[in-house]
């Protein structure tokens, strides 16, 4: 316990210090006269006495330095003391203080800002139980493997894994849906629903905070509808009433007693159904029902992919062991089944499931602006490095009086903490509007917005930033003080003259650095730039200008599934809604399709030849859509061969057109028109005749293209039906128009999406453009920020080597040569530099390979003008230096000094 | 400090303090360094100067208390005198002390 006491007492002596010195004077001094006074009574003469008193003592000064050591802090003292003398510096040189206080302030606040999303979005666990075990549990067909990573979950596979798994602590499975919900029934709105099996939320760990969890009985067939309502579903459906549980509520139509409600905290994420799979606008999930199944999916065994499953991993078991015997087992299974196709499991980390959309692009913005504070301490680095330089007295008279090196690097290397500080308070500061204006950038499907904050983790984060920036941009001048010879530094004339030639050498790569930094960021950026202008000036096979898109759910008791009418009921209200809209003004066509327009492949069918069989698994996987004979006009998609649809079709309506993909895939060098296709139609054994041609299209997302087979709706009328309105109108007035029609004809259907197409195919490269705007202001940032810093390096040599100018100018040397001169010292960093940021852009461009769309890593382009771009940015900067150097008054120049 | 005056081990300056205070009770630093002296016969020439942050040191620690008085001259000074932990401490120390004597011992006289 002795350190405490220690401590207690150096901490009480700091705070009455001058009494303590007092004391330890009057002390001494006692000491002094006592032994003066013995040597006195021992004879000795005055003078003698002392002098002996003294000598028996020691050095005065040592033992007074030697207590207080033993007395206080020393390093705290001494810290505070280089800390004074740092902020001394720094108020009297304001204007570069204010330089880097605002350059670090940026940079650390962008970075800040940057990471505070990535970390909201990304790193930040689930508020579930043991988040960290949680994974997302897929189904790999090796057939499809090159098309689709993994695929979703079949429900008799999750039971037989669910029940044989030893890696597994449980398994839930679900399917995520949208129902419609209205005070009346009327004009719902539709929110997002899951139905879950029953252990759904004892996977999760979480416990309804009204009301019960869902029980094994609520999932058996025929058992009273029940539902969990989140937390904000209960504030906005039934305005909060504790009193709901028990109490009907009519979803979808149909009524469902309310068992419960979800804790404030909880909000479960989309997860994609497969990673090929977009997920279309995201809806929070305010409703949870227990999973049902019908009789067809309780016997597929090798078809009805249509569920999410998610497990918790057994404490102690890793991921890898999980998805090696999870692999195993479903591999066993395929074959002893005799299933058709080959099928394996793959696991992903559920946090990392969650964001996998997006993470790519955020780890290389965090890159970016990283690079772009390196950039920025590359700056600071030489503007301190100048600074050291006219220090150099200082240091070397501190040299001289015997301080240690560790204390001289310490004092320099006080004014960069001091610097980072400030700059990183500042810097967080402004992370919380940068935050804020990133959110407002970022695609709004990203999952976790909400959650994305300046928290305790980002502040550490911030800190740790400011310190490596003040490490970074400090320790090479701080260094620098050792090399200091205190002779010829005191002997010197003008600091000027003391280590030019090794300043400018360091001066020198730092600039390299610099550029290396600064084109990496610009080839990146322009790779980015040039993928983002790919995807929006490619041929699309449509035209989304003038056309409106409203996306109707039949999601109301009179479109029951068990109806007999229903296939008439639905028909009826397409034909009913097609021929309303047609009429409102200013509309030159109305179109219709199964399938919002961008939103991912849906129905994913293989194409069926009865004329052509081939081993299941070797068919080509195509999207169905069903459509009405004005799609194609409307969409403006031309037809390459055979025929359109016709209203002559209605009456027989198994008539089909293939995009040119399945065409080649499905039809390799054989006539299409006229052959058959078969199991196309749900519930229907009819072939269907091919009788036309339609062109690739990026109809289902500007990066995908792919097969499609598109069929009347009179075959088949599905759920989910997306009108195409084109129309002289302006979508905004369209759109009211558009929603009284619907609404006149059915006001029980739902209306999730009703836009302009135009919009639909901006959303649908939200994220693309998300990255390619931040990416191209961090290289903007870069490249000014380079800009400077040649600049600063250039126009501080010159400013050094006036008198040598001056001296050249006097003996004739001309203009042109002098300008050459500097322009020479700036072009052997840069190009340099240029190099070898060129080598590590190759090495680094690969990690983005999967963010850009058709566009090669080696782009020519990209990096040819990213290089243009930076020489020229170079030479601008260095040519204000050389001139200025150029027209130096050698009269002048050799005065001063 | 001169190169002919040999090094003192801090323990052992911090020993010889709490032994002289705990034969002679109450001194100020001045009557300590001249003990210190005398005992040592003048082997250990120590400056006197260095008692001071040992002093410092064992009082921070416990082992002794100060409070200022007045000598036999009537010059104010500072007097110390051992604590109670002190007191326990000085067994334990000499103890110490002993242990590493008789080892440094072993070491040097020649084994036969």
């Amino acid at each position: 316990m002795d350190w405490i006491r220690i401590l207690l007492t150096r901490i009480s002596s700091l705070l009455h210090r001058r009494q303590l010195d007092a004391d330890l004077d009057d002390e001494l001094r006692a000491h002094i006269d006592l032994a003066i006074a013995e040597n006195l009574n021992r004879g000795m003469p005055p003078e003698d006495a002392r002098i002996a008193a003294l000598r028996a003592f020691g050095g005065i000064t040592q033992t007074r330095e030697a207590y207080r050591n033993q007395r206080g802090f020393p390093i705290f003292s001494q810290g505070i003391g280089d800390l004074r003398f740092a902020l001394r510096q720094l108020r009297k040189s304001p204007g570069f203080s204010l330089t880097a206080i605002l350059t670090l302030a940026l940079g650390i606040g962008a970075v800040t800002s940057v990471f505070t999303v990535v970390n909201g979005v990304l790193l930040k666990p689930f508020a579930f139980r043991d988040p960290g075990q949680l994974v997302v549990v897929r189904e790999v067909e090796d057939e499809i493997r090159s098309h689709a990573a993994s695929i979703p979950d079949n429900y008799r596979h999750y039971l037989r894994l669910k029940q044989t798994s030893r890696t597994l602590e449980d398994a839930a499975i679900f399917q995520e849906h949208g129902v419609g919900i209205s005070p009346d029934g009327n004009r719902p709105n539709l929110v997002g629903a899951l139905d879950a099996s029953s252990n759904f939320f004892r996977i999760l760990g979480v416990q309804p905070i009204l009301g019960r969890d869902f029980a094994e009985t609520d999932s058996v067939k025929g058992a009273p509808p029940v539902v969990l309502l989140s937390y904000s579903g209960w504030q906005t459906f039934l305005q909060g009433n504790p009193k709901v549980i028990g109490q009907t509520m009519t979803i979808g139509g149909f009524p469902a007693t309310v068992i419960g409600v979800l804790p404030p905290g909880f909000r479960f994420p989309h997860l994609s159904l497969a990673p090929w799979i977009a997920s279309g606008p995201s809806r929070e999930i305010e409703i949870f029902e227990p999973l049902t199944l019908n009789d067809f999916t309780l016997k597929q065994d090798a078809g009805a992919f249509n569920f999410n499953v998610i497990a918790r991993l057994k404490t102690g078991v890793s991921l890898s062991q999980a998805q090696t015997e999870l692999d195993t087992l479903q591999k066993a299974y395929t074959l002893s089944a005799h299933l058709p196709i080959h099928l394996g499991i793959a696991l992903t980390p559920f946090t990392q499931d969650v964001a996998s959309g997006i993470s790519g692009a955020l780890w290389v913005l965090l890159a970016a602006v990283g690079a772009v504070l390196l950039i920025a301490c590359v700056n600071l680095a030489n503007l301190q490095l100048a600074r050291a330089v006219s220090s150099e007295r200082e240091i070397a008279v501190r040299a001289a009086l015997g301080a240690s090196k560790f204390r001289l690097v310490w004092a320099r290397l006080t004014e960069s903490i001091l610097l980072a500080c400030m700059g990183g308070a500042a810097g967080i500061a402004l992370a919380f509007s940068g935050v804020r204006l990133l959110v407002t950038l970022v695609p709004s499907d990203v999952p976790r917005l909400h959650e994305v904050q300046v928290n305790s983790p980002v502040l550490l984060f911030a800190v740790a930033v400011s310190i490596a920036a003040a490490l970074l941009f400090g320790i090479l001048p701080a260094l620098r003080s050792l090399r200091v010879h205190p002779q010829a530094a005191l002997q010197a004339n003008s600091s000027r003259t003391v280590n030019t030639q090794e300043g400018r050498q360091t001066r020198s790569v730092l600039i390299g650095a610099q550029v290396a930094c600064t084109i990496v960021l610009l080839i990146v950026t322009a790779l980015a730039l040039r993928s983002f202008s790919r995807l929006l000036h490619q041929d699309r096979g449509f035209d989304s200008s003038h056309v409106t898109l409203a996306q109707v759910d039949l999601f109301a008791p009179q479109y029951d599934d068990k109806l007999p009418n229903v296939k008439a009921v639905k028909l009826a209200f397409a034909d009913r809604a097609l021929a309303a809209l047609a009429r409102l003004p200013g509309v030159q066509s109305v179109a219709l399709t199964s399938a919002a327009p961008l939103t991912g492949e849906t129905w994913v069918d293989d194409l069926t030849r009865p004329d052509h069989p081939v081993a299941d698994g070797k068919r080509p996987m195509i999207n169905v859509r069903w459509i009405d004979p004005e799609y194609l006009s409307t969409m403006q998609t031309p037809l390459v061969a055979g025929r359109n649809i016709s209203a002559g079709d209605r009456a027989n309506p198994y008539v089909a057109l293939i995009s040119e993909t399945t065409a080649r895939q499905g039809f390799p060098g054989e006539n299409p028109i006229g052959r058959k296709l078969s199991d196309i139609v749900p519930d229907d054994s009819h072939f269907v005749t091919v009788i036309g041609v339609v062109a690739d299209t990026h109809i289902n997302g500007l990066r995908d293209s792919s097969p499609m087979v598109y069929l009347p709706y009179w075959a088949y009328t599905p759920w989910t039906l997306s009108f195409l309105v084109r129309s002289s109108q302006s979508s905004t007035a369209l759109i009211p128009e558009i929603r009284r029609t619907l609404w006149g004809l059915d006001p029980q259907v739902t209306i999730p999406t009703l836009l302009s197409m135009d919009q639909q195919v901006s959303d649908s490269v939200a994220t693309d453009r998300f990255q390619a705007v931040v990416l191209a202001s961090f290289g903007a940032a870069g490249l000014f920020l380079a800009l400077l810093g040649v600049y600063g390096v250039l126009a501080y040599s010159v400013s050094l080597r006036q008198q040598e100018f001056g001296i050249r100018i006097a003996l004739g040397s001309g203009k042109a040569a002098l300008m050459r001169l500097v322009l020479l010292q700036a072009a052997y960093p840069v190009f340099a530099g240029a190099g070898i940021g060129l080598a590590l852009a190759l090495l680094t461009v690969r990690w983005i390979r999967s963010l850009l769309y058709q566009t090669p890593v080696l782009d020519p382009l990209a990096i040819g003008c990213s290089i243009l771009l930076l020489f020229a940015t170079a030479a601008v900067a260095a040519l204000v230096p050389a001139r200025h150097a150029a027209s130096i008054d050698p009269m002048r120049a050799l005065r001063t000094d | 400090m001169s190169e002919n005056k040999s090094d003192v081990l801090q323990g052992t300056l911090d020993l010889m303090i709490l032994k002289t205070v705990e034969s002679m009770g109450t001194l100020h630093g001045y009557a300590i360094a001249r003990r210190i002296e005398q005992v040592s016969d003048n082997a250990f020439s120590i400056n006197q100067g260095t008692i001071y942050p040992a002093l410092l040191r064992l009082e921070q620690r416990g082992w002794i208390k100060s409070e200022w008085g007045m000598t036999e001259t009537n010059r104010r000074a500072r007097f110390y005198s051992l604590s109670r932990i002190g007191r326990k401490k000085i067994e334990e120390e000499t103890e110490n002390w002993e242990r590493i004597a008789a080892t440094m011992a072993r070491f040097l006289t020649p084994s036969n």
